[in-house]
């Protein structure tokens, strides 16, 4: 097993004596994650997510609870999963700007522990996995900020991490840049068998990356299952968009719940597993007067939305 | 194939920056010349106005003890207490603690591996300063000693930054660690003045601190005091620093290990 967290949980305190605080910032937390999985692991803004994860790779120590990675401890043991994980934590950067990424992997090697033959054998390598070896001889400061992101994770693999954590790694990336970086993660997983453990607030990297969504709030797992059961999930209802050519209240139709209305359009979302959406189109139009109407499937950010809404399993 | 030792290799990498930053290594030895060539002369008005002599400099030894301490000032990093605090206080140095090497150690190498080409720099354009302005040094034997006490100086000081800045562990506000640090350095390190020119009292609460290692001993040596007891001192602070500074940051790391960031 890469990861196994049992009952992990986190308290913070702060303010001064009478006036303490206390903040629960994980409860009772508890997923295991298989080598080689690709899995998402999502919430909302103080879900809990980087406090879990800086307890996975040793940085904080847990109130409570067991974990392991690796089957290593992290809190006890971090010098020695160090060498075996790898993180790139979309702000902090591995790299020497006024440097180019060889000159910077040359003193990542060496804290690493690879001798000089080993360290050019895995740069060549990564540097064709990556498609990236025009870019290890130039400054880091006068690449984009793609191809910086390819050198960093270029840099966080250089030791042939088992597990790699990811926290935002494709912010501020173009879209053509998040795309191939996608693609570079899962190359990684399916040609090497790395474990990816990811973090982001951008859904596509979710549809593109992960197969598993593991979904955090308020500290504890509110969901974890494929990411396929997802898409599933949204398969049973359909969003319709009416535009109203007058204003008009809605009758209540059955298998339909209404997300917006105004005096101009209404969003609906039809459960096709109650009705059908012909039936609704049909009485749509027939009660209302419409002026337009497109039927789509909902995007994945509802229905994330909404999972961030439920209680703790 | 040998494993490679880190430290050399991040201090090595690290001199590589200075190499890029070309630009930025020769204003700063324009400003150490402009900087040396100021207070050397003042000082030497002010022995010349001495009767040739100032608590045993002469005018020849006080532009080499000059052009020393402002070597030993000048290749250091000025930012480097606000920029460790800024990173510990923000809890950025926390990825530093997923290396298998330790951060203070790494910092360490990195910091000096910045430090000494710039050193060399001074010093050679230094020696070529004083040499020309004021004649040869006083004593070749005691220069030879003040080159490898240059770099125990340097040494000395980024050490003791560190652990300086190691409060950032707890209280956020580094900027009065570093005003403070820096007065220590200019006034009980023999930076603005000899220590011999001090009050008595005042000499004797440097001689019982670090900061005489970080810029006195090196000058002293340079200025023609074959002294070799001063190296012996600074490696004795250096190991007394490190300690210091590595007891700090393992405190530290413990409190962000518990506490957060």
């Amino acid at each position: 097993m890469a990861i196994d967290v049992r009952r992990l949980t986190k308290v913070f305190e702060s303010g001064r004596r009478g006036a303490r605080r206390t903040v629960e910032a994980v409860c009772d937390l508890s997923f295991a994650v298989e080598r080689g999985e690709r899995v998402a692991y999502i919430g909302p803004n103080g879900a809990g997510k980087s406090t879990s994860i800086k307890i996975l790779t040793g940085i904080l120590h847990p109130t409570q609870g067991e974990a392991t990675v690796l089957g290593v401890v992290p809190w006890t043991d971090r010098r020695r999963l160090a060498a075996r994980i790898g993180t790139l934590f979309g702000q902090r950067s591995l790299l020497w700007f006024e440097l180019t990424p060889r000159q910077s992997y040359r003193m990542l090697a060496a804290i690493y522990g690879l001798d000089r033959q080993r360290e050019q054998a895995r740069v060549a390598d990564l540097a064709d996995l990556l498609d990236a070896g025009d870019l290890f001889d130039q400054p880091v400061r006068s690449l984009s900020l793609g191809q910086r992101m390819r050198c960093e994770l270029a840099a966080c693999m250089l030791h042939e991490p088992e597990v790699l954590f990811l926290d935002e790694p494709t912010i501020g990336l173009d879209l053509l840049a998040k795309q191939r970086f996608r693609e570079l993660l899962v190359r990684l997983n399916v040609e090497r068998g790395t474990t990816i453990f990811l973090t982001s607030h951008d859904v596509a990297d979710i549809e593109h990356v992960a197969l598993r969504a593991i979904v955090i709030n308020h500290g504890s797992v509110i969901y974890d299952d494929e990411v396929a059961a997802m898409r599933r999930a949204l398969l049973s209802t359909k969003l319709v968009e009416v535009g109203l050519s007058a204003p008009t209240a809605l009758p209540p139709i059955v298998g339909v719940s209404v997300l917006e209305h105004s005096d101009a359009a209404v969003k609906l979302v039809v459960d096709t597993t109650a009705t059908s959406i012909r039936h609704v189109l049909d009485d749509l139009l027939e009660r209302l007067p419409v002026a337009d109407i497109s039927v789509v499937d909902p995007p994945l950010e509802q229905v994330i939305a909404a999972i961030y809404a439920r209680p703790k399993l | 194939m040998t494993r490679r030792r880190w430290p050399q290799v991040t201090a090595g990498t690290a001199a590589l920056r200075v190499v890029a930053e070309r630009g930025s290594l020769a204003v700063t030895l324009g400003f150490y010349v402009i900087v040396v060539a100021v207070l050397a002369g003042l000082w030497r008005v002010a022995v010349g106005a001495n009767g040739g002599d100032i608590a045993g400099y002469s005018v020849v030894a006080i532009t080499w003890y000059v052009v020393c301490t402002e070597a030993t000032t000048v290749s250091l990093n000025t930012r480097l207490i606000a920029d460790l605090g800024r990173d510990i206080g923000s809890g950025a140095i926390a990825v530093e603690l997923l290396r298998p090497a330790p951060v203070l150690g790494v910092r360490l190498a990195a910091e000096l591996g910045r430090v000494l080409p710039r050193l060399a720099a001074c010093g050679v354009v230094g020696a070529l300063l004083a040499g020309l302005t004021a004649g040869a040094p006083p004593r070749p034997a005691a220069l030879a000693l003040a080159v490898p006490s240059l770099v125990l100086a340097v040494a000395c000081n980024i050490v003791a930054q560190h652990a300086f800045a190691g409060v950032a562990f707890w209280i956020r506000d580094t900027g009065s660690a570093w005003f403070l640090y820096q007065k220590l350095v200019f006034i009980l390190g023999g930076m603005l003045i000899p220590l011999e020119a001090l009050p008595g009292w005042l000499e004797r609460v440097a001689s019982v601190l670090p900061f005489r290692a970080m810029s006195y001993a090196p000058a002293r040596l340079a200025a023609g005091n074959l002294e070799p007891v001063l190296l012996v001192e600074q490696v004795a602070w250096l190991a007394v620093l490190l300690w210091g500074a590595g007891a700090v940051f393992r405190a530290g790391e413990r409190r962000l290990q518990v506490l957060g960031g």
